[in-house]
């Protein structure tokens, strides 16, 4: 008895700190400002949401999503180029915690919606994304919802009010899959990310490398998160001779995978999901060890029109030593097409923007526009030129991926 | 090589690898299951002193260009530091207080040790430089210079600290204190001091396993979390407050993982471990080294 009250207690000690951490949800922001309410005469503030990771172990992505929002915002801001009803437009970001959960995320975005009128908010994540598309066109108040991610799955729920941002990672899957069993050969080794995106992403593309005629050798999935070394998992796939190994997940822990299959002899070539970058695999690995690997192209290499500009301006206002990424930049234009589009709509109401985004696009500054930003599809996603790169003897080498829209 | 040599290679590589990672845990668990013998707290922070120890070791590297072994030293001495701290902080105003109390204000320093370092570091992945980066290739087998090192640090560790325990007085005095608080107390120990001693050693345990892991991995403000769960399972696992429970517990985890993944499959590493912590307690169900009834 004394015995089993013990092991119970000790469960509840386990259970507790997680539970704890999992409450802990802090708030930013934390101002009582409304969103779209007027301030002095001729001007307004409206506030910006953000629901995302701002703690825990993907952090690190969060911010750097934030980071882009942010930036947008001051460079607007300064412009001071944003009227509505002949009010001079301030924009305020209020981002709040989600810890990468759900959830979370649903319960921050209602928060935001209900208590700042954020006309928009951003979610960096496909699982927080899924869930918000439950209520942001259909309770009040409405937003629209900017999803930072990759998942096409987003776009078949009919929310009228999705602008999706990054390119869909199924368009990734047969230039890929073509590009390295040309150079390689067909048998196909998974070390994937065990998340949900890792397992879509996975299924779809081994799917495809099957159609190909290529071979599909055993998934090792695994938490990139909390493995403590990849040798074991590494160890484990290349013993069924893998021509290339596909991988993904955080790009730093990525960058260790390639690395421990390079230091236990693997010669062959990687397919390295998108949510890896390889900009920021730097310091962990080297060019030589990438050699052969297919992935997104870094951003500094991306061919938008306004690449330099905002290279530059990351420099000035970030730090000399901080090299942009896709979550900063995308999340930058983006937030430069809603601003335009809150202009032409004349309005802060979420489907009065929505309305005005196609036209909005080709009013945002060439140099405001990284990545570069063609149109929107019906379903809300946002399109662009799409580049890859193959890694070719320590060098960035330009893949297009052709639309599947 | 023929089909029967693939196998033994791949077998052999899992050990080689489960080997390495054991040796961490035993380390991280081995500073838990001595806080928790002498002062009966389930120290959730354990785990974040372990970050807080890599930190310190990367700001002395790439801050104050110190090479790797001072490096080291200097944080576990930092760490030992940070431990009497937080022992007399934290845990001793708390001592009369009911246990539940010293265990919600651990989940607290574990809380505040990784908004700290998020605030000081920021969130990012970072890489500890190491000099010993070099791949062996021992026949077929790979393991590199660090793993190596890892594995070879975490033995020195363990036998010098059962050298302290068994042959020194003040070991003998956390040992008795971990036996019978009361009983010792009676014969003069002084319970407070061995406490904070004992959180300094766990710390400095804590610290060194992560100076010596990190250039495997890499170092963020969460990677205390991954450490903590599984350290909790080992020393359950091996009794709580038992030693050689936590050493063999921890090489029994790694295994299980490393080999378990190998063979059935590496999306189920976590539960494979907890599924041979269910095995262990439905046969010797207070642990491997039960202490005394």
């Amino acid at each position: 008895m004394k015995l089993a009250q013990k092991w119970l207690a000790l469960a509840g000690l386990v259970a507790a700190p997680m539970m704890l951490v999992a409450c802990g949800t802090s708030g930013g922001g934390g101002n009582t400002a409304t969103g779209g309410s007027g301030g002095g005469s001729g001007t307004m503030e409206v506030d910006i949401g953000y629901t995302g990771p701002l703690s825990g172990g993907a952090a690190f992505y969060g911010e750097d999503v934030l980071n882009g929002i942010k930036l947008a915002v001051d460079q607007i801001n300064k412009s001071g180029d944003i009227t509505v009803d002949g009010k001079q437009v301030t924009f305020k970001v209020v981002s709040l915690d989600d810890q990468y959960l759900p959830p979370n995320a649903a319960t921050n975005a209602k928060r935001l919606a209900q208590q700042y009128h954020t006309p928009i908010i951003f979610c960096p994540h496909s699982g927080g994304v899924l869930g918000i598309e439950q209520f942001n066109a259909t309770q009040q108040p409405n937003f629209i919802l900017a999803a930072y991610t990759s998942e096409p799955a987003i776009l078949t729920k009919n929310d009228p009010l999705l602008v999706m941002i990054p390119p869909r990672y199924d368009a990734y899957f047969k230039p890929f899959a073509k590009t390295e069993m040309q150079k390689f050969g067909n048998r196909l080794g998974l070390i994937p990310t065990n998340t949900a995106y890792g397992q879509e992403w996975t299924a779809g593309f081994t799917k495809v490398w099957q159609q190909l005629g290529g071979t599909v050798l055993s998934n090792n999935a695994v938490d990139y998160n909390t493995t403590t070394d990849f040798s074991s998992v590494v160890s484990k796939a290349l013993s069924e001779h893998p021509d290339v190994l596909f991988i993904g997940g955080p790009s730093q822990p990525t960058a260790l995978v390639i690395k421990a299959a390079r230091q236990q002899g693997f010669k062959g070539g990687f397919v390295v999901m998108d949510q890896a970058k390889f900009e920021s695999m730097q310091g962990i690995v080297t060019m030589d060890q990438l050699n052969g690997a297919v992935g997104v192209m870094p951003t500094v290499n991306y061919p938008g029109p306004g690449i330099q500009n905002f290279v530059n301006l990351w420099h000035q206002t970030q730090g000399a030593d901080k090299t942009p990424n896709s979550e900063n930049a995308l999340n930058y234009q983006t937030m430069w097409v809603f601003a335009e589009a809150i202009k032409l709509a004349n309005s802060t109401d979420p489907k009065q923007i929505m309305a005005k985004m196609a036209d909005a696009i080709k009013q945002v500054p060439a140099e405001d526009q990284p990545y570069g930003v063609t149109g929107i599809t019906p379903q809300g996603h946002l399109t662009g030129p799409v580049i890859a790169t193959y890694i070719d003897n320590g060098q960035y080498t330009k893949l297009d991926i052709p639309p599947i829209e | 090589m023929d089909e029967w040599g693939v196998a033994m290679t791949l077998l052999l590589q899992e050990i080689l690898n489960g080997i390495v990672v054991g040796s961490i845990y035993s380390l991280v668990a081995l500073g838990l299951t001595l806080v928790y013998g002498v002062m009966e707290i389930p120290n959730f922070a354990h785990g974040h002193l372990y970050m807080l120890g890599a930190y310190i070791a990367f700001f002395l590297l790439t801050s104050a260009h110190f090479s790797y072994w001072p490096a080291l030293l200097g944080a576990v001495v930092v760490l030992v530091v940070v431990g009497l701290l937080v022992e007399r902080l934290v845990f001793n105003p708390l001592r009369k207080a009911p246990q539940v109390n010293a265990m919600i204000a651990s989940v607290g320093v574990m809380l505040f040790l990784e908004a700290l370092a998020q605030a000081i570091w920021g969130p990012n992945y970072l890489q500890m430089p190491t000099p010993y980066g070099n791949v062996l290739h021992i026949g077929a087998l790979s393991v590199t210079q660090q793993q190596l090192l890892v594995v070879v640090a975490a033995i020195v560790m363990m036998v010098l600290l059962n050298l302290f325990l068994k042959r020194t007085m003040i070991g003998a005095a956390i040992e008795a204190v971990a036996q019978h608080r009361e009983g010792a107390l009676l014969v003069g120990i002084p319970s407070g001091r061995i406490a904070m001693l004992t959180f300094a050693i766990a710390s400095g345990l804590a610290a060194l396993a992560a100076v010596l892991v990190t250039p495997i991995n890499l170092l963020f403000p969460a990677m205390g979390t991954m450490v903590i769960m599984k350290a909790f399972v080992i020393i359950v696992l091996g009794g709580m407050g038992s030693i050689p429970g936590a050493i063999l517990g921890g090489y029994i985890l790694a295994l299980a993982e490393s080999i378990g993944g190998a063979y059935i499959s590496t999306n189920y590493q976590d539960l494979i471990a907890f599924a041979v912590l269910v095995l262990i307690l439905s046969i010797r169900p207070a642990g491997l080294f039960a202490r005394r009834a």
